[in-house]
């Protein structure tokens, strides 16, 4: 593809944009995996869980200190992130989540936002981040590399962008065809007349947990490596990444928000090089949440009920 | 005198009131019907929360339907909801007030209006007690008082007595047959209790499943033979 | 009443005089601080306790008023109370304009899109950071030669710390009051309907759209004078002043000190600038720790004390008396029979 070059877009050439394309979907993949974290476990709970990046930043500190300051053989360290997310989330899940059951989703939320503090403090506490030290945190996978298009690969990135289509596809599937899958469907649609056709809601809640918590793990250790260094606090607010994919799915739809994750990561990476909006490109997730947002609240309702305080 | 012409509401698929057409003329009215019959959708309809695929409501010579949702309380219209809607923070003389506060009567009478309102529904707590803390039943006056508060003109009340025992609807009862005569307005009561509608309402109009089947005198209207039908089932006695 | 304006004036008299001859130059700055962020609090107390509306955007809103501040001390030679009026103003009309899809939305996705609003706006004034001096519409320069350039302007009558801590606190005051006449009297009762039940307050002639965006504008002005005040108490306000976190902490503890409560909103203040300073300068204890504190606290007023501290340590102090009471009685009555 070498006769590329020298063509260019919008005044950037293709050679200075091939790389931040690579890292835009790698990284779009990561936000599609939280993405489709969150809305699996907002449709079956009626939580959004605010804490799904701090989760996975808690799991990445923890598979650093492993694979640092033990002997530990390093795929453990890695596997231990992944089941730490899903343990948290399943024990807040089975321990407060039922406490919040009956509330209205704006509370269900606030109480993740709880979690999230209580992590964000204990990383804070335990772990400070202090001026030049710099915490990595490198998966194996990314020293294999290989060249697509002219353009430097390496197998990390794959693997996020390909896990995101796996687990979309596997997770609609799961949805579809089993019976676990089919009780989530039904509590998303009636929490009450599911428990009456004996639908058995805590048990049921309690696997959504567990599942997004595990790609929450997942998507911790991802991010960790893509965003080159391990730093807690922007870990947890890669959340609001994730949000906007699952708004632009409308909370609804896997495929939608997969592809909403994907172009969020993209866009954000591929304004890298244009000097005039560069500065601008972090704002991506923010506008993409508010057109979603817009476009969902086009039809004005008026629904008689007193609100829940 | 509220006069409704061919009124139709379509909702996706279903229409909940089919072409009615019917006259309050005045006093105390009752609107009753089945669950589903389209007596609290006629309500939104009159409040502004649902509008119309056809047809005309005119109030006292005014078209409610052009009227804003928000300005209606200004013109007189006051109603309740089957849910309790008196709010639980505020005192019951602040409930009642900021009804007046809307209503476009004079700021100097508020006072003195407020503390009639509340006097008419006979509610012996004070007017300083929050809401919340007070019982089912005197909750349910202040809603009243909010309903007849500055100048109303029609007062909707939906199951005003909904929830609560019966020994405690029939000072209720008393209070909604004094409002035509003290405050000039047409009521119309939507209520399941057939008790409660005969005592209070001088007309009533039978809807189901969103057509009118019947209007005139309380009494005929609960003798004809369509409503015993649709309404109280083929062959019970009331 | 009489007895709570007296106990009022007393405390405020307290603060304003005989405080400052007590403690030492970082007490006065953090003092300053929580006074500044419980104005802050008092918004966001407005939006979620009076309305019902949530509201994730007020920390950037602060920032907005810093920003504004900064810009209007270099550009104008304005009074420093215009200054503060303008700056609230002008957050007043962002403030609306992040509050506008509260007319459509509520709940869940209102809490969303200021927070998406509020994270845009962030981007934006980190982009163009601060002003420095310089010109144009931004106000900074990098060729500027930062050692002549002066502090953000303080009253004239308020220059050294304690005299602008003073100050600070009469527009405290002043702001407090200013958010009493609202809940205690129309627009107060409009939005004690509209938290209730929007129909119900539509059915009752409440404006719905004018009452939130009037909610919406109070709450951004308070934002906005709060976020003039902090750059004059800063002098050079920058970006790295402001952590993405601090929107959550805020609602955080505004949430512990109690959300229906104007008092709650200086506890708030408390908990952001002053704890963390007694932690910190005073016992040298790092005080990330109290973020956990702070998400205990969240999930507790949730679940168990929605009135917050405000309302549940009179409360619980209620309770330990009688359980006192009781067990000094059940003493003496065993006593009288021994």
């Amino acid at each position: 593809m070498h006769s590329l070059v020298g063509f260019s877009v919008f005044g950037v050439d293709w050679i200075f944009l091939r790389p931040y394309i690579v890292l835009g979907l790698a990284l779009g993949g990561a936000y599609a995996l939280s993405g489709v974290g969150l809305v699996v476990l907002y449709r079956a709970t009626g939580v959004l869980n605010i804490a799904f990046g701090a989760v996975g930043a808690a799991g990445a500190l923890i598979a650093y200190y492993l694979v640092n300051h033990t002997s530990w053989p390093h795929w453990l360290a890695y596997l231990i992130c992944v089941l730490f997310g899903g343990a948290v989330n399943l024990l807040y899940g089975v321990v407060i989540g039922p406490a919040f059951a009956a509330r209205d989703p704006l509370v269900k939320m606030m109480g993740t936002l709880g979690l999230a503090l209580i992590l964000l403090g204990l990383m804070a506490w335990r772990a400070p981040a202090g001026g030049a030290f710099v915490r990595v945190l490198i998966l194996p996978t990314t020293n294999h590399r290989f060249e697509l298009f002219g353009a430097i690969v390496n197998w990390t990135q794959v693997i996020s962008l390909v896990f995101a289509l796996v687990l979309t596809a596997g997770t609609t599937a799961f949805l579809r065809f089993t019976s676990l899958g089919t009780a989530m469907r039904a509590l998303a649609n009636d929490r009450e007349i599911s428990a009456t056709l004996g639908v058995p809601v805590r048990r049921v809640e309690a696997m959504a947990w567990l599942g997004s918590g595990l790609i929450c793990g997942a998507a911790g250790l991802l991010l960790a490596d893509l965003f080159t260094s391990l730093d807690y606090a922007a870990l947890t607010f890669l959340v609001i990444s994730s949000l906007a994919a699952a708004l632009i799915g409308r909370l609804r739809s896997l495929w939608v928000t997969m592809a909403g994750g994907i172009a969020v990561g993209f866009f954000q990476a591929v304004f890298s090089p244009y000097q005039n909006i560069s500065n601008y490109r972090t704002a991506t997730p923010f506008v993409l949440s508010i057109v979603a947002l817009l476009y969902l609240s086009r039809h004005r309702v008026v629904t008689i009920s007193r609100s829940a305080h | 005198m509220i006069e409704v012409e061919s009124l139709t509401v379509r909702f996706a698929g279903v229409i909940p009131l089919d072409d009615v057409s019917v006259s309050f003329p005045g006093g105390t009215c009752g609107l009753i019907g089945p669950n589903g019959a389209g007596k609290t959708t006629f309500f939104n309809v009159l409040s502004g929360f649902v509008r119309p695929a056809a047809g005309s409501i005119s109030a006292f010579g005014e078209n409610l339907l052009k009227l804003a949702d928000y300005r209606r309380a200004r013109w007189g219209l006051r109603r309740t909801f089957q849910t309790e809607m008196a709010i639980e923070k505020l005192s019951v003389f602040d409930n009642v007030a900021m009804i007046h506060e809307h209503s476009g009567a004079k700021r100097g009478s508020r006072r003195a209006d407020v503390l009639a309102a509340i006097d008419f529904v006979g509610l012996e707590a004070s007017p300083k007690s929050k809401v919340g803390g007070l019982p089912a039943r005197d909750r349910r006056l202040v809603e009243i008082a909010r309903a007849v508060v500055g100048a109303p003109r029609v007062v909707l009340l939906d199951e005003p007595a909904a929830g609560l025992p019966d020994e405690e609807t029939g000072l209720l009862s008393e209070v909604i047959q004094k409002i035509p005569d003290r405050f000039g307005a047409l009521v119309i009561l939507v209520d399941h209790d057939m008790t409660l509608v005969s005592a209070c309402c001088q007309t009533t109009a039978v809807l189901d499943f969103g057509k009118l089947i019947a209007s005139g005198p309380t009494a005929e209207v609960l003798r004809n033979e369509h409503v015993m039908r649709a309404y109280l089932g083929t062959e019970e006695e009331l | 009443m009489l007895k709570r304006a007296v106990v009022i004036a007393v405390l405020l008299v307290f603060v304003v005089v005989v405080l400052p001859t007590q403690v030492g130059a970082d007490w006065i700055t953090t003092f300053t601080s929580v006074g500044i962020y419980s104005l802050v609090a008092l918004g966001l107390g407005i939006l979620y306790g009076r309305v019902g509306m949530i509201s994730l955007g007020q920390v950037a809103l602060l920032v907005v008023g810093t920003w504004t501040g900064t810009r209007l001390s270099y550009l104008t030679h304005l009074p420093f109370p215009l200054m503060l009026l303008a700056t609230g103003a002008i957050t007043c009309v962002v403030g609306v304009l992040i509050g506008l899809p509260a007319l459509r939305l509520s709940g869940l996705y209102l809490a969303l899109i200021t927070l998406m609003a509020a994270g845009g706006v962030t981007v934006v004034l980190t982009a163009i950071n601060f002003p420095n001096g310089g010109g144009g519409f931004t106000g900074r320069s990098v060729a500027i030669d930062l050692t002549n350039v002066p502090p953000v302007r303080r009253p004239s009558i308020a220059i050294a710390d304690v005299a602008y801590f003073r100050y600070v606190v009469v527009v405290c005051v002043v702001m407090f009051l200013l958010a009493l006449a609202h809940v205690a009297t129309k627009p107060g009762r409009a939005w004690a309907s509209i938290r209730e039940s929007e129909p119900a307050a539509l059915a009752a002639g409440v404006n719905i759209t004018l009452y939130k965006m009037w909610a919406f504008a109070l709450s951004a002005f308070m934002a906005g004078v709060a976020g003039c005040l902090l750059a004059a108490q800063v002098g050079a306000p920058s970006a790295q002043g402001f952590q993405t976190q601090d929107s959550l902490t805020l609602l955080a503890t505004t949430l512990i000190g109690g959300i229906y409560s104007l008092w709650g909103a200086i506890v708030s203040g408390i908990f952001i600038q002053l704890v963390p300073f007694i932690f910190q300068a005073q016992w040298g204890i790092n005080p990330n720790f109290l973020l956990i504190i702070f998400g205990v606290g969240i999930l507790q007023v949730l679940l168990t004390a929605p009135g917050g501290l405000v309302e549940q340590v009179p409360k619980d102090l209620k309770n330990l008396a009688r359980l006192l009471y009781k067990g000094v009685r059940k003493l003496s009555g065993g006593r009288q029979k021994t």
